[in-house]
């Protein structure tokens, strides 16, 4: 790929990183694709964390509204 | 979803130390190590943003307070709505600085190692895992797609009727109020069935057609509708792996099928992709 040697200061054309609503923001940075993992345990993929503690933010984990396929989701 | 747990993790870091926290990868080019990312701000009370280097892999890495990136911490930020966003945003931003330029296989939120040798090793030892990772999502963006159930119509409307009364009604001498009302209240229940069925099959035809645009994609989880304060029904959460040549095309079929079905579908996008960095 051919890309300029550019300052990262400059606009960013790429993923909308303001106007990005949190729940859509956490679907993706929570976790959903694990290339490696860290030294350091912090357990945010954990679901039962998830589910305890983002419970009144995440309602993708509200258990009262499952997803109906079962092939699952990102936590 | 892979979690591997190698020995060399720890439950916590020593508090007065600082640890390295990996934002994303990306490959070794005479471009990268050109780069000057002063101007990136990275997580909350960290050090400057910088690149780590090893022979075919860069990172993008900032030193942090050891004692601000514990378990402990984290789960009481967790917790917190605006902490959370404030972590989620800063991270977010730095990916999206780095993907701006190159391909670049974006780590989950708080993905932190001892030290800089320790991330190094990491980059090394899981090099062909980065690289698979980035040919698989080069010169492609993730486009995240959300359909909700159409608006409920009124009760009283005339499609509904047929339902109220779906069996005994004919030949019978007029119900009292009693099963007026029961048999309204199964009529609204078997609406609402209806209803959900319908919207999930549209669920299921817009996530076939976008699938037929895409490299790959995932359902997510659905957002429920009491606790997000929004109380439209979310029916499809996915997203999508897209050719950066067909993004149009996806936004186009969008809003096809947004008219063809009078389903709510958002489309949101192009994303760093997070969703496809992982194994499958």
């Amino acid at each position: 790929m051919a890309h300029d040697v550019v300052p990262w200061d400059g606009p960013e054309p790429l993923s909308g990183p303001l106007g990005v609503p949190l729940v859509d923001l956490l679907d993706r940075v929570l976790a959903t694709g694990v290339v490696v993992s860290g030294d350091l345990v912090i357990a945010i993929a954990d679901v039962p964390l998830v589910r305890v503690s983002l419970h009144a933010l995440l309602s993708s984990v509200n258990e009262r509204v499952p997803c109906p396929w079962s092939d699952g989701g990102p936590l | 979803m892979t979690t591997q747990h190698s020995d060399s993790r720890a439950a916590s870091a020593r508090p007065d130390e600082g640890v390295t926290y990996v934002f994303a990868v990306c490959r070794s080019t005479r471009a990268t190590s050109a780069w000057n990312v002063t101007g990136v701000t990275g997580m909350p009370g960290g050090e400057a943003v910088r690149l780590l280097s090893s022979d075919l892999l860069t990172a993008v890495v900032q030193t942090v307070p050891g004692s601000d990136f514990t378990d402990t911490v984290w789960q009481r930020r967790l917790a917190d709505r605006d902490e959370i966003e404030r972590y989620a945003r800063a991270h977010h931003s730095v990916v999206s600085a780095v993907a701006a330029h190159t391909a670049v296989v974006p780590l989950p939120l708080a993905t932190l190692y001892h030290d800089d040798t320790r991330a190094r090793q990491v980059l090394d030892h899981e090099s062909d895992r980065f690289h698979a990772a980035l040919k698989r999502i080069a010169h492609h963006a993730e486009w995240g797609v959300k359909v909700y159930e159409p608006s409920t119509p009124e009760p009283s409307q005339a499609h509904g009727e047929s339902v109220l009364q779906p069996d005994g009604g004919r030949g019978a001498p007029a119900p009292g109020a009693g099963l007026a009302y029961l048999n309204r209240k199964r009529g609204v229940q078997v609406q609402r069935e209806k209803r959900r069925e319908q919207a999930l099959a549209v669920a299921d035809s817009v996530d076939a057609e976008l699938r037929g645009l895409a490299a790959a994609s995932r359902r997510l989880r659905t957002h429920g509708a009491a606790l997000s304060g929004d109380q439209r029904v979310h029916v499809l959460n996915a997203t999508y792996l897209v050719a950066d040549g067909r993004a149009d095309q996806v936004r186009l079929l969008v809003e096809t099928l947004e008219e063809r079905t009078g389903a709510r579908i958002e489309l949101s996008g192009p994303w760093v992709p997070y969703s496809f960095v992982g194994e499958a």
